[in-house]
């Protein structure tokens, strides 16, 4: 399962894309099964450099029932700094928070490898 | 401190207009993040994990109240009402939006501020002695040389482009609160035989992933060349550096690669070609001189009895007074660092009404002076010793009266994988967990003077290979691991650390730094410190120790 995610150009938020819009919470992502849907995801999203910086998809591994990022460095990305609780998407709280908690599951950013191996 | 004319009030405003374009062409699309990276990068803005991030320079760590209070005011308005002080004596707002960038520099600009030199292949912000012009110690005041250093390299068209970035540091005192040894260039103020002013110019130094305690290539360079020469060493690294590869392009690649030998000669080769043409007019020093000469001390009793009765009536002033409170050069003052090091907070964070404090404490009894150290404390340089105690009890209130400076949990920690795009791990919340470990004020102070340093990544922002005990964050399969090195040094007995063993997780570091203490305090000797144990006994009783432990 994936996700796709960038940062919002106008603001370096991070956004997850669903629908063709991008949206603040990984909660409210579009999830692909299907690589070729995610894929065809990431080339629209590429396709939007006044919106966002660097689209690239995400994996993800199932938490407490829910979906959440794989890597750890993703799991910050969509909660926030584990330094300051409120600060960041956490702060917001709710069962997909503590999903995204609880992973503890770490690897590596694939897409963001892939990204950085295609600069 | 220096006062900008209006040329450089200009120069400054303009340049904020120039990136307020900049930022305009970008959000229309007109240019690319590929053209537009470079741009923001020039004005100190990086783009990070949760947003963007704002370095903004503060030349040689020194600020005014008024210059401190605007950086309050920018923390509340555009970022979470805080800031974090970094490793080369900067500010770094993190949680900064593209769309608030130009009015933040119009900001700045107000107050003679900028983000300039801050990021990029140029000549970065140059790091100073935090107690400049206020300690005994100094030959110099080195001040005068950042400024005229700022003034010389700020967008030098020769020099903006180099093949990776550059970072000077200057002392002119014999304890290095600078790092020196392991900046691109240090400069280190020495006195010649005959009473002249000179430099001792240390060059290739580094950290990041291949660290180097830089060779001296003259031992003493008369003052008054210092420009020509800098200008020799920038063109000899300008076009032999490695272009082609950015782990090689630091300087401290091409001195080790060549020899600080053959270095040096093609130096003194490019220098004689540049001549006394290339260096500063007396006159200009003078006038840069002239703007720190202007602080005017009160005669006063070297001894306070304000002080000294306070002292002993409180325990908890004494404790600061022993640990925060430096000598002064001038009888009945003192220089008063600030910990930024609260046990339990971030390193290096301070709140925008920590700042407005520390702006209004400037102002009301340090000369309205302000300096930010690489260890990623504050200073109030020039406080009498009658408003000590004054000073100390809104300190207390204000939460930055931690009476630990150059103590265990003073820690230097870079910001890590909570905010950093290039970090591979976490570094602030082990640095909280190892602070809360010696959260004991006694124990503290009975362990002396110990610097850890913590970077979550091999870029060295938290300069871990000059830790008495360093810690870097490393990826080990996707899980936060991390390396301890001992025995590294980044003041006058500079040294790179050692590794101790395999990495430990993530849980582990904070036990293990506990164990290294113990170690260092069955060890010890009268009077040693935890690296001067190390160099006697060498690493095996503290790395039999720790991986007993471990196993």
């Amino acid at each position: 399962m994936k996700a796709l995610t960038a940062n919002r150009l106008i603001d370096g938020d991070v956004v997850f894309w669903k629908s063709g819009q991008w949206v603040e919470g990984f909660g409210d992502a579009d999830l692909f099964d299907d690589p070729a849907a995610a894929e065809a995801a990431e080339g629209q999203a590429k396709s939007q450099p006044t919106v966002v910086i660097d689209p690239y998809l995400i994996d993800l591994m199932e938490s407490d029932g829910l979906w959440a990022p794989l890597s750890y460095r993703e799991r910050i990305r969509a909660l926030g700094p584990t330094n300051h609780p409120t600060h960041g998407k956490q702060a917001v709280g709710g069962e997909v928070i503590e999903a995204l908690l609880h992973a503890d599951g770490a690897a590596r950013s694939s897409g963001r490898v892939n990204l950085i191996k295609r600069k | 401190m220096y006062q900008y004319d209006a040329v450089d009030q200009e120069f400054v405003a303009d340049r904020a207009r120039e990136f307020r374009e900049q930022v305009a062409r970008r959000l229309s699309g007109e240019l690319s993040e590929d053209q537009f990276k470079m741009l923001r990068l020039m004005n100190g803005l990086y783009l990070q994990l949760h947003a963007y991030m704002l370095r903004i320079a503060i030349p040689y760590g020194s600020l005014n109240g008024r210059q401190m209070r605007r950086l309050a005011h920018i923390g509340r308005t555009y970022d979470r009402g805080y800031g974090h002080f970094t490793t080369r004596q900067n500010l770094q707002f993190h949680w900064i939006k593209l769309r608030d960038a130009p009015d933040i520099l119009d900001q700045l600009a107000e107050v003679d501020m900028h983000a300039i030199q801050t990021s990029g292949n140029c000549i970065r912000n140059v790091t100073s002695d935090p107690y400049a012009g206020a300690t005994a110690e100094e030959l110099d005041d080195p001040r005068v040389w950042s400024e005229a250093i700022r003034q010389w390299s700020s967008l030098h068209p020769e020099f903006s482009f180099l093949p990776r970035k550059f970072k000077i540091a200057i002392t002119a005192a014999p304890k290095d609160r600078t790092a020196a040894k392991v900046h691109d260039i240090g400069l280190m103020i020495r006195r010649g035989r005959d009473g002249q002013l000179g430099f001792e110019v240390i060059v290739g130094g580094g950290l990041g992933r291949t660290p180097y305690v830089g060779p001296t290539i003259t031992e003493f360079l008369p003052a008054n060349r210092l420009f020509s020469y800098l200008e020799a060493i920038l063109r000899v690294y300008n076009r032999h550096g490695r272009r082609d590869n950015i782990y090689k392009a630091r300087i401290k690649i091409l001195v080790a690669a060549l020899g600080a030998e053959e270095f040096a000669r093609q130096v003194a080769e490019e220098w004689a070609k540049i001549g006394p043409e290339g260096d500063l007019p007396d006159t200009e020093l003078a006038r840069i001189r002239g703007a720190f000469a202007t602080t005017v001390f009160d005669v006063l009793p070297a001894q306070s009895e304000v002080f000294e009765a306070a002292k002993a009536a409180d325990p908890a002033l004494a404790r600061f007074a022993r640990n925060n409170l430096r000598p002064h050069k001038k009888p009945g003052y003192t220089i008063v660092e600030v910990s930024l090091k609260t046990i339990g907070d971030t390193p290096g964070d301070a709140t925008s009404d920590q700042m407005d404090v520390i702006a209004d404490l400037a102002e009301r009894y340090g000369q309205d002076d302000i300096r930010v150290t690489h260890e990623q404390n504050l200073v109030l340089p020039h406080v009498r010793l009658d408003d000590v105690p004054e000073v100390f009890a809104q300190l207390q209130a204000a939460g930055l009266a931690s009476a630990n400076v150059n103590l265990i949990s003073d820690i230097i920690a870079c910001p890590g994988l909570d905010y950093c795009a290039l970090a591979n791990a976490r570094a602030i919340p082990v640095a909280q967990q190892i602070a809360q470990t010696f959260a004991d004020p006694d124990r503290a102070e009975a362990i002396g003077e110990l610097k850890i340093k913590i970077s979550g990544c091999i870029n060295a922002c938290g300069h871990h290979h000059v830790g008495h005990i360093g810690i870097l964050g490393v990826d080990k399969k996707g899980e936060e691991f991390y390396q301890l090195t001992l025995g590294g040094s980044g003041a006058e007995d500079a040294a790179v650390g050692k590794m101790l063993g395999p990495a430990l997780p993530y849980d582990k570091v904070a036990s293990a730094i506990d164990t290294l203490v113990e170690v260092y305090l069955r060890e010890r000797r009268e009077g040693e410190r935890f690296l001067d144990t190390y160099r006697r006994t060498g690493v095996e009783p503290f790395k039999e120790a720790v991986y007993a432990d471990a196993h």
